[in-house]
């Protein structure tokens, strides 16, 4: 652990200030990558409107027509189901389109939707070209590999994240296990599949975007059908990340939000753990 | 796998400084104990002796040492060990270049803290802000107003910017699209069910006994009209199993039967600085069954391609109203709605002609 000045930072700062001692803050993020952080979400937001808007004109999930609407969606019928049975919602104007007229752009705008998301998709590529920058750049890519104790390192942090609520309900003691890395295993797993997701999403984007020119690509999923179902639930695993993500960022401190803007943090521990520890 | 090297890894701090220290105090040493092992051996030269026992207690130093001594002693000559030896602290034992390293921690004046993090938090606001404005700017009217947003957003900016990007897909289209490449074909056994997607009302049969084809555009000048029994008899017939992939994102593999649309333009040569077909249907009719001439734009290279053919049977059938009796074009490498049903005009032109669908917020190249 080095106590040298930054090289960023103004050579006369600390002399204009000598009375005030400096604050010992660790890196965290390269600037790169809290870029890229923040422009998925519009980016994603885009994405997965649009896509659901797309969706609208040719589900996934469909099922023979029913004998007195003729519908073959399955998200129709969710919708059809929660306004029969949300309170408030019995006299929705169209049942069917309610899945459509709260998770996405819309029903019925399938051109305008196909422009954004391609729009977003050229977007989502160069932010991640600036992410897997960004990762090189500040040599964070080191902390996101999967290690061979993850398994149960993650088991462990999974068992924690469970018995909390209750612990704190029950006021007993609930020690978060050690970890001497900058995440532990079940953000390194998270950190490190998300953007293997999101690689994926790219590559059956493009597989059912262009599924003639670059048919090898639908053939790696299994042929053009199965990449569309592919690059739909691609999309859920997106989403199924960010609520934890967002809740458990939220749950740990401002340090751990604060890092993702300003890049730095002041929770030294794992820094000198790792320098130090026997 | 990391622990094991950051361990050792931080032993240095402690360690580094002695490890430079220590070889030197048993070398001091050596003088006396050289001698006492080498007498009680065969004599031999004091010198020589004297040479072979450094050599021996520094292999065992090396040897007793843990493994982030010997890596970090070897690099070093003797001379420069000494001298190194305080300054070593900061040097860094070689990591896997896969492992994790420590956070870099820094020392920083709060004040230039407080200015950078600021700054930081000034930008993601102006961002979150640029992001709800080009949202604004960019969601359909349909979707603002869902949101409570009434006011009128539309803007000829909008439409400008998203044909922009949509015009970048097709550019990326274009240069994917290569004129050699076939697209997949398919055995009997997987052919799946085609609907009828009119997007208006089907037709009605009456047109097919007066059908015609004219040819525009011509190198000849001339305006060419076939019937289908001049296509069935001059031009060989050509089937293929192939996928339709319509915009709309289902597919189906088809059996279909036609003559080569390379074949007619080898027939019927357009003029020389024609780059585009502009094929039409003039018996398409909208959702009411009013007449809505469909037209549509194909670039001369894709229908040159082999696989693009003026389709005169379906599954083994002569081609039904559903399916655009009497000849469609089917061309697997665009998307279905280029795949014109019951043609009646082919048109050769320089200049890109219009396109039903790109009017209506579609692309226009629509190479898949």
């Amino acid at each position: 652990m080095s106590h040298s000045t930054p090289p960023d930072c103004e050579p006369n700062a600390t002399s204009t200030l000598p009375e005030q001692p400096g604050v010992l803050v660790v890196r965290k993020h390269h600037f790169l990558v809290r870029w890229s952080h923040w422009l998925n979400v519009p980016i994603l937001h885009g994405l997965i409107l649009s896509g659901i808007s797309i969706y609208w004109a040719s589900p996934v999930y469909q099922h023979n027509p029913d004998p007195n609407t003729g519908n073959v969606d399955v998200a129709a019928d969710i919708g059809i189901w929660i306004c029969a049975h949300m309170p408030g919602l019995h006299h929705y104007s169209s049942p069917p389109d309610w899945i459509y007229n709260h998770m996405s752009l819309g029903p019925g705008m399938l051109g305008l939707a196909l422009r954004l998301h391609w729009l977003c998709a050229y977007l989502f590529m160069l932010n991640g070209m600036v992410y897997v920058a960004g990762l090189v750049m500040g040599a964070g890519w080191r902390s996101l590999l999967p290690r061979r104790t993850d398994l149960l390192d993650a088991l462990r942090m999974f068992r924690y994240y469970l018995g909390f609520p209750f612990a704190k309900l029950a006021r007993r003691k609930w020690l978060h296990p050690f970890f001497n890395t900058k995440y532990n295993a079940l953000q390194r797993a998270a950190y490190f599949s998300v953007p293997v997701a999101g690689l994926l999403s790219v590559a059956t984007g493009w597989a059912i975007h262009k599924p003639m020119q670059l048919h090898w690509l639908a053939a790696l999923f299994g042929g053009y059908n199965a990449t569309r179902v592919w690059h739909f639930w691609l999309m859920w695993v997106d989403i199924l990340f960010v609520v934890p993500h967002v809740t458990l960022v939220i749950a740990d401190g401002r340090d751990t939000l604060r890092s993702m803007i300003v890049g730095w943090s002041t929770r030294l521990e794992r820094s000198e753990v790792i320098a130090s520890e026997p | 796998m990391n622990r094991k090297e950051n361990g050792g890894d931080s032993l240095q701090p402690t360690d580094i400084p002695s490890t430079g220290i220590e070889p030197k105090q048993e070398m001091a040493e050596l003088p006396e104990a050289g001698p006492e092992d080498a007498n009680a051996s065969v004599p031999m030269a004091r010198e020589n002796e004297k040479a072979k026992a450094v050599e021996a207690i520094k292999q065992q130093v090396d040897a007793d040492g843990s493994p982030w001594l010997s890596v970090d002693h070897e690099p070093r000559t003797e001379e420069a060990a000494s001298s190194v030896a305080v300054k070593s602290v900061s040097v860094k034992k070689p990591q896997s270049f896969f492992g994790e390293r420590p956070l870099p921690a820094i020392e920083m004046a709060p004040r230039v803290l407080f200015h950078q993090s600021r700054r930081d938090f000034l930008v993601l606001g102006a961002g979150a802000l640029a992001a709800l404005t080009s949202a604004g700017f960019l969601l359909p009217q349909d979707t603002l107003s869902r949101m409570g947003i009434d006011r009128n957003m539309d803007s000829p900016g909008k439409e400008w910017f998203l044909n922009k990007a949509l015009r970048i897909d097709d550019d990326v289209a274009e240069a994917l699209y290569s004129g050699t490449r076939r697209v997949p074909t398919y055995t009997k056994s997987q052919i799946t069910p085609l609907k009828n997607n009119y997007n208006g009302a089907t037709p009605d049969l009456g047109y097919i006994s007066g059908w015609k084809l004219t040819l525009d555009g011509l190198a000849s000048g001339l305006s060419i009209s076939l019937d289908i029994r001049n296509l069935l008899t001059r031009f060989p017939m050509q089937e293929q199993i192939t996928r339709l992939v319509c915009v709309e994102g289902w597919s189906a593999i088809a059996w279909w039967a036609g003559l080569r649309f390379d074949d007619l333009l080898r027939a019927y040569s357009p003029m020389s600085q024609a780059k585009w077909a502009s094929v039409e249907s003039s018996v398409n009719l909208d959702a009411s069954g009013n007449p809505d001439p469909y037209f549509m734009s194909l670039d001369l290279a894709t229908a040159r391609h082999r696989q693009t053919l003026l389709a005169t049977h379906f599954n083994g059938q002569p081609l039904t109203v559903d399916h655009g009796a009497p000849l469609r074009l089917l061309v697997p490498v665009k998307l279905g709605l280029k795949n014109v049903k019951a043609i009646t005009r082919i048109t050769y032109v320089a200049e890109e002609p219009r396109d039903y669908w790109a009017e209506r917020g579609y692309s226009r190249y629509d190479g898949i």
